[in-house]
């Protein structure tokens, strides 16, 4: 960088090179190094050297510089404003960058260059640098509205010690100064007040009622007032409203800038929107009669020119029009003319249609309006080349000017040349294109109004003074005038129409037109120089009507046209009242001070007209020639003040192009909008027609549904008729079923009538079936009464035949009876009567037996209910004694289960004592084996024989069964679990016992068996003398005990036993097998032995009982009583006796 | 019951009656006519079980008569007055012959405490006498039959009716109401919520309820528990057929000491004062006991 650095520097000056080429490449490697490098040392060098040389190039670059350079370019451009010979080109500088615009331009306000540049205003005295600052301001107050927060008495004060500069004049500058500061404090005016009214109100107010500023106010600012109307904002808003920043937001700045236009009454500084169109027609007759009053300010040689000057727009706007190129501009312009018949839309047609055709034709400017947009400009005009350019003769300016014609595609190279020469003489005519060439103008400048106003002029003044030189005007200015009484109206309305579509939009400022003419001759020059044609910065009328049909469909187009059509009519009958007005009291009206601007622009005029005159009568050579010519060395306070003259006129008209540019702007945004607006139109045409179509189709559809209906009516009525005829017959068939109803009916009354007849008929039938039954059935009786009458009959015959023979027998039987009557009858008497007391005497002896029987019967029935009642009780004692001996035997039983335990008891130790005796003495048992075999022998003499057999295990069972069907129902112990097979033996043994004890069989009839019935019987053999039955000895049982214990003692030993009882394993293996065998044996004989002993004893009790009435007496109960049973009778005794 | 009308009933048609007796129930003297009545029972040949059991329930025994109508009741003695020196003899002899073989088999000597004697005299009639090397100490149903055979030998004096009287009374006990001594805890419940819910309550509460002694109370029949001037009282009843005076006699216990109980939280506490009750007014326990027993099995008797 640090390398590079001066070698770029280096290059700075090459800029000013007149190679194109080249200086393309300087400028991007200056631009390359300021995007690269971040440093303020480039851009630094750069100002500097634009301060130094005042070069264009450098000021193109700066004016472009990028986001982080604008912070170094502002503080540099501070840095210099200190410097009090810097300032004005740092002014100049600021303006440029300014009017560039750059996005960056908001920051200005937060950087100290603003502080100081309103400082400067407020403390300067240079009137050159303060109108350019102000300028400045005013170009930089629509671009930082929030910021006036700060700021705003700041330029509140600006304002009044620049107004109060005026009248004042402290730096005594001459006066043409004062009419640029005047006008510059006047557009600031205009600029605050629109944008702050109430503060700048307000501020007024403040500042003016004080008595040292009331001259001011006098002079300066009222007469400024009165080119304003009221602010709407003074209305609504309030101080504080207005410098709100959220007010600004929406606005843009070409919104603020026509804003400020708005209110503005001065055609110079006001626009006319539509919002404010009623405004103007107040205003028309004063601004139409200003230049009336002109003539009355201190600039009256003016008017000639100005006249002149202002009537050349009339005829170079329509120069362009006729579509021709071969014809002559005025042949174009006299053809439009002769057609004044035509409708205006006929016009307008023609005219667009003649436009599109000639859009080849005008291949320059449309081509450059089209590629290049309005916003486009070139680079101001140097300001060293405009002084160049004012010391050059202006006739070369001159010859530029022709340039503006290629407007009608004449080459400009070969013509500007040509040119000069040939409208040398028309300077008028020469002026006034390149004013609209470079300004817009071609385009804009003729807004109706002027362009009326100007014809008005010309009509009005035309006693005037005419320049004899008219040149092309001329002609055509007569052909005009000629024409004007007849079609004047259509002029205007030609006029209107080539320039409405853009009067609807924007209405151009004015001044421009009278500013321009001096400067632009040397900017055009300039721009000659550099682009072939100027008209690549001015797009004429042409190329945006072209853009209308290209972008607008054709009703768009329609839609302009009519737009601009009514509006000339409109401004066309305004103007002929006001024509006629203006004529009779234009005079009076000049009261109205005129406007800064207005008074610039005369001045500007003023000296144009000087140094035409000044400079034509200069010979062409020596148009380069410097002041010396008129007589020594022009004085250097002269030249400055010219200098700074132009300068300040520069500056001037900097500021109204970019105002103009601000409307150009707001132009393009209000086309866009009636464009996309058209484009609404449209689609609302097409909706239109698409509803109209459809409303056709719902009217046909409404047709067809009519017709549907009406078809449908005729379905509906046929479809009743049918309904009504198919009624009909159902109400026939309906009537025809009821008859048929009604007939069945009758007919079913008649069978049901029928029915009960026959009904009747049955039963009569059945009465007289019954009858012929009846009739039947006593047939049947009658012949049975018949029968039995004839049988009867027979009867009587054979009974009245018998009577005849009975008759005869007895006859018969009489006779013999008289003969044999007395001797039999005596024997009968005698044999009855003996018969008789045979008879009688038997029956005697009968009764005395029957007495004696009965009284054998009364003692037999005695004696039996005696024995009846014995019997009772005997029954009753035998209970009684049953009882006792039950409960006798339960004691006695309870002893014997006792004795039966102790028994068992004693067995079990006996068996463990023997066990422990032969576990102590194993060596013993063989010795013991002996005795245990010699002991079966010794017990059948011990036993009875009969109840002790050895066999017990196998005779058990057997002797159980028996006992039971013995006694019935034995209780039997339940066996022991040590000697399961001990009871058995006392149950075989007890059998014979229990035979003869066990009460169990007590409660029936005393059988012979029982020992009841043994008992029973004794007692009755108590009482015969019967003896006692030694059958079974009760002593036995006493001593029963004893010898049980003994047996047992001895059946315990037997070898059968040990076996079971003895778990341990026994030495002595042979000997148990050896007692089995023989004794399995034996078992069988003792089982059934006893079985035979029993029968027999049984046996031999039935004989003794049979035999005998002693039974068994019983020794126990010897001990009771026997009186007791003295009386019962013997059963069995008694009974033997009777039988 | 038209077998056994009201002692009075029957007695009022008896010329040898006292004229007073009518009077002497309702001046408060009871077991006047009853000990007449008794006898009057005692002289029938055979003796009538059922009137002697119907007496024996509803009035006082006297106690000349008690431990004959006992043996009577029990069986000891058949109805037959006729048989019963016979049976007694039987009895004797019966009882002679089991000690003598119980000495012969050392299970016993001289110095062997009565009660031990009867036990295992009643073990070996019972077929459940342990062999002599394995004798055991006796558990508790033999602890049982000790408590019992303690209090009849107070009652008794003759040994062989003592041992009698002791195995037929819990041989009886245990064929009679075996199936019913398991369900008397539920019914002194029953009959306590009746009476003393709160005590039931506190009883329950404490945990007591389940602790109590039934085993003193409807096992040893309050032998051990009662002095045996109260406990025969109450055994006359039992031995006549009734083990619910039982319940009763319990419920009466609880409801003279329900103070001292309610005091007693422990169920320990309360089963220790209830084994060890006072001996003092037993008699009067036990003739609130009868009274209450009457109370509510009185509608059983009438409606019978």
């Amino acid at each position: 960088m640090a390398r590079e650095q001066p070698n770029v520097g280096d290059l700075l000056p090459l800029l000013e090179t007149s190679d194109l080429h080249q200086l393309e490449e300087i400028r991007g490697l200056i631009n390359e190094q300021l995007s690269t490098e971040r440093g303020s040392m480039l851009l630094n060098t750069l100002v500097d050297y634009y301060l130094e040389t005042n070069s264009a190039q450098a000021v193109h670059i700066l004016s472009s510089v990028r986001e982080p350079h604008d912070k170094h370019l502002l503080d540099k451009m501070n840095d210099c404003m200190t410097k009090q010979a810097c300032r004005l080109p740092t002014l100049t500088l600021l303006g440029h960058v300014v009017r560039k615009q750059p996005s960056w331009i908001h920051k200005i306000a937060r950087y100290p260059l603003l502080l100081s540049l309103l400082k400067c205003l407020k403390t300067d005295t240079d009137v050159v640098v303060l109108i350019t600052g102000v300028l400045v301001l005013i170009t930089l107050l629509p671009m930082i509205p929030q910021a006036g927060k700060q700021h705003l008495w700041e330029y509140f004060d600006i304002f009044g010690r620049l107004a109060s500069w005026n009248l004042k004049n402290p730096g005594h500058v001459s006066e043409v100064y004062l009419i640029h500061l005047h006008a510059s404090v006047y557009s600031l005016f205009h600029r605050l007040y629109g944008m702050y009214p109430c503060n700048f109100v307000s501020y007024l107010r403040s500042h003016y009622s004080m008595k040292e500023n009331m001259e001011t106010f006098e002079e300066v600012v009222k007469p400024m007032l009165e080119h304003v109307r009221i602010h709407p904002e003074l209305v609504t808003g309030t101080k504080d409203h207005e410098l709100d920043p959220t007010r600004w937001k929406k606005y843009e700045i070409h919104d603020i800038v026509i804003e400020c236009a708005k209110v503005s009454l001065d055609p110079k500084e006001a626009s006319c929107e539509e919002g404010y169109a009623t405004m103007p027609e107040n205003f028309y007759p004063q601004i139409h009669l200003r230049p009336q009053d002109c003539t009355s300010s201190p600039y009256p040689d003016l008017h000639s020119s100005y006249g002149s000057t202002s009537s050349t727009p009339f005829s170079t706007p329509r120069q362009p029009l006729p579509p021709p190129l071969s014809l002559p501009p005025f042949s174009g312009t006299q053809s439009s003319y002769r057609s004044p018949q035509t409708s205006r839309r006929q016009n307008s047609c023609e005219l667009n249609s003649s436009c599109g055709g000639k859009d080849p034709l005008w291949s320059p400017s449309s081509l450059c309006g089209m590629t290049t947009p309005p916003s486009s400009r070139g680079m101001s005009p140097n300001l060293e080349l405009s002084h160049s350019a004012s010391h050059l003769p202006t006739p070369g300016g001159k010859g530029t000017p022709a340039s503006s014609t290629p407007a009608t595609s004449s080459p400009p190279p070969t013509l500007s040349d040509d040119f000069p020469v040939i409208s040398l003489p028309a300077n008028t005519v020469q002026s006034s294109p390149p004013r609209k060439v470079c300004s817009l103008n071609a385009i804009l400048k003729m807004s109706i109004r002027s362009a009326i106003t100007e014809e008005l002029w010309k009509l009005t003044e035309e006693k005037l003074e005419l320049s004899g030189v008219r040149g092309f005007d001329s002609p055509f200015y007569h052909t005009t005038e000629t024409t004007q009484p007849g079609g004047e109206g259509r002029n205007s309305a030609v006029g209107l129409e080539q320039s409405c579509s853009f009067h609807t939009c924007f209405t151009p400022i004015e001044h421009h037109l009278h500013q321009s003419p001096s400067v632009p001759d040397d900017e055009v020059t300039k721009f000659g120089m550099f682009s072939p044609s100027p008209c690549s910065k001015t797009p004429a009328p042409v190329p945006y009507e072209s853009f209308f049909d290209l972008a607008l469909p054709r009703a768009a187009s329609l839609f302009v046209h009519q737009k601009t059509s009514e509006v000339a009519h409109k401004v066309t009958m305004e103007r002929l009242l006001q024509r006629e007005e203006g004529l009779e009291d234009g005079e009076e009206e000049g009261v109205v001070s005129a406007s800064p601007l207005e008074v610039l622009d005369r001045l500007v005029q003023q000296g144009s007209d000087a140094h035409d005159k000044v400079l034509k009568r200069l010979p062409l050579p020596s148009k380069s020639a410097d002041w010396t010519h008129f007589g020594g060395s022009a004085p250097l306070d002269e030249l400055h003040t010219l200098r700074s003259q132009l300068l300040l006129l520069h500056n001037q008209l900097l500021y109204e192009r970019y105002k103009r540019e601000q409307h150009a702007v707001r132009n393009r945004r209000l086309l866009r909008r009636i464009i996309n607006a058209t484009a609404l139109e449209e689609q609302n045409n097409a909706m239109k027609d698409q509803l109209n179509l459809q409303s056709v189709d719902i009217l046909s559809l409404r047709e067809s549904l009519q017709v549907e209906q009406q078809r449908y009516r005729q379905l509906w009525e046929d479809r009743e008729t049918v309904v009504t005829r198919l009624h009909s017959q159902i109400r026939q068939l309906q009537q025809g079923r009821d008859d048929y109803y009604t007939k069945n009916q009758e007919l079913q009354s008649k069978l049901q009538e029928y029915q009960k007849k026959m009904d009747e008929l049955e039963a009569e039938l059945q009465r007289a079936n019954n009858k012929v039954c009846h009739t039947g059935h006593l047939l049947n009786q009658m012949t049975i009464k018949l029968s039995n009458s004839e049988s009867t009959q027979q009867q009587m015959s054979f009974l009245n035949k018998q009577l005849l023979l009975l008759g005869e027998a007895h006859k018969l039987s009489m006779q013999e009876l008289q003969h044999a009557d007395a001797s039999n009858t005596k024997m009968l008497q005698v044999s009855y009567g003996k018969e008789v007391e045979t008879l009688r005497q038997s029956l005697l002896v009968q009764g005395q037996k029957l007495e004696a029987a009965q009284q054998r019967v009364a003692e037999l029935e005695t004696l039996l209910s005696k024995k009846e009642h014995l019997i009772a009780e005997q029954k009753k004692f035998l209970e009684d004694v049953k009882c006792q001996a039950k409960a006798e035997l339960q004691a006695s039983d309870s002893r014997y289960q006792a004795q039966r335990r102790i028994t068992q008891l004693l067995q079990t130790e006996l068996l463990q004592l023997y066990s422990r005796v032969e576990m102590e003495a194993p060596a013993s048992t063989t010795s013991c084996s002996p005795p245990e075999d010699s002991r079966p022998p010794h017990d059948s003499p011990h036993g009875n024989g009969s109840t002790l057999s050895p066999g017990q295990p196998k005779a058990s069972n057997s002797s159980k069964s028996t006992a039971n069907s013995i006694n019935g129902s034995q209780e039997l112990a339940p066996p022991l679990l040590v000697e399961p097979s001990l009871s058995c033996p006392h149950a075989s043994l007890l059998t014979p016992l229990a035979a003869s004890d066990t009460p169990l069989t007590v409660g029936s009839y005393p059988s012979a068996k029982s020992f009841l019935g043994m008992r029973a019987r004794e007692l009755f053999r108590n009482k015969s003398e019967s003896q006692c039955d030694e059958d079974q000895p009760p002593p036995r049982l006493a001593g029963l005990a004893h010898g049980l214990k003994t047996e047992l003692c001895v059946e315990s030993i037997s070898p059968s036993y040990i076996a079971p009882v003895s778990p341990a394993p026994s030495p002595i293996p042979p000997p148990p097998p050896p007692p089995v065998t023989p004794l399995t044996v034996p078992t069988k004989e003792p089982a059934s032995e006893p079985k035979q002993q029993r029968a027999s004893r049984q046996e031999s009790l039935c004989r003794k009982t049979g035999a005998g009435p002693g039974g068994g007496r019983v020794q126990v109960g010897s001990s009771r009583p026997r009186q007791q049973q003295l009386k019962i009778m013997d059963y069995n005794e008694t009974h033997h006796e009777h039988s | 019951m038209h077998m056994f009308n009201c002692p009075g009933g029957t007695m009022a048609d008896d010329p040898q009656r006292n004229f007073r007796s009518a009077y002497y129930e309702k001046v408060g003297f009871r077991g006047v006519e009853e000990k007449k009545s008794l006898e009057i029972l005692l002289k029938d040949n055979p003796l009538d079980l059922e009137k002697l059991s119907t007496f024996s329930q509803r009035f006082p025994l006297p106690s000349m008569y008690r431990i004959h109508v006992w043996k009577v009741l029990l069986g000891i003695l058949p109805p037959h007055s006729d048989s019963h020196a016979l049976v007694g003899g039987y009895r004797k002899e019966q009882y002679q012959d089991i000690l003598e073989a119980l000495e012969v088999m050392r299970y016993i000597n001289s110095s062997t405490p009565s009660t031990h004697v009867y036990l295992r005299m009643f073990q070996l009639e019972s077929q459940t006498l342990p062999r002599c090397s394995e004798t055991s100490p006796p558990d508790e149903e033999n602890e049982d039959f000790l408590s019992i055979s303690r209090a009849m030998e107070e009652i008794v004096d003759d040994p062989v009716d003592c041992y009698w009287l002791v195995k037929c009374f819990v041989n009886q006990y245990h064929t009679k109401f075996g199936d019913s001594v398991p369900h008397l805890p539920k019914s002194l419940e029953h009959y306590l919520s009746q009476e003393e819910p709160r005590l039931l309550n506190h009883l329950k509460n404490s945990g007591a309820l389940h602790q109590l002694p039934y085993n003193l109370w409807f096992r040893c029949c309050f032998a051990g528990c009662l002095p045996e001037s109260s406990l025969q009282r109450v055994w006359d009843k039992v031995i006549s057929g009734s083990c619910k005076i039982l319940v009763f006699v319990a419920l009466e216990i609880l409801l003279s000491y329900k103070i001292i109980l309610m005091g007693i939280n422990r169920p320990e506490g309360m089963v220790k004062f209830l084994c060890n009750i006072p001996q003092e007014n037993t008699d009067a326990i036990v003739t609130k006991a009868i009274d209450l027993w009457h109370k509510y099995s009185g509608t059983l008797i009438h409606a019978i």
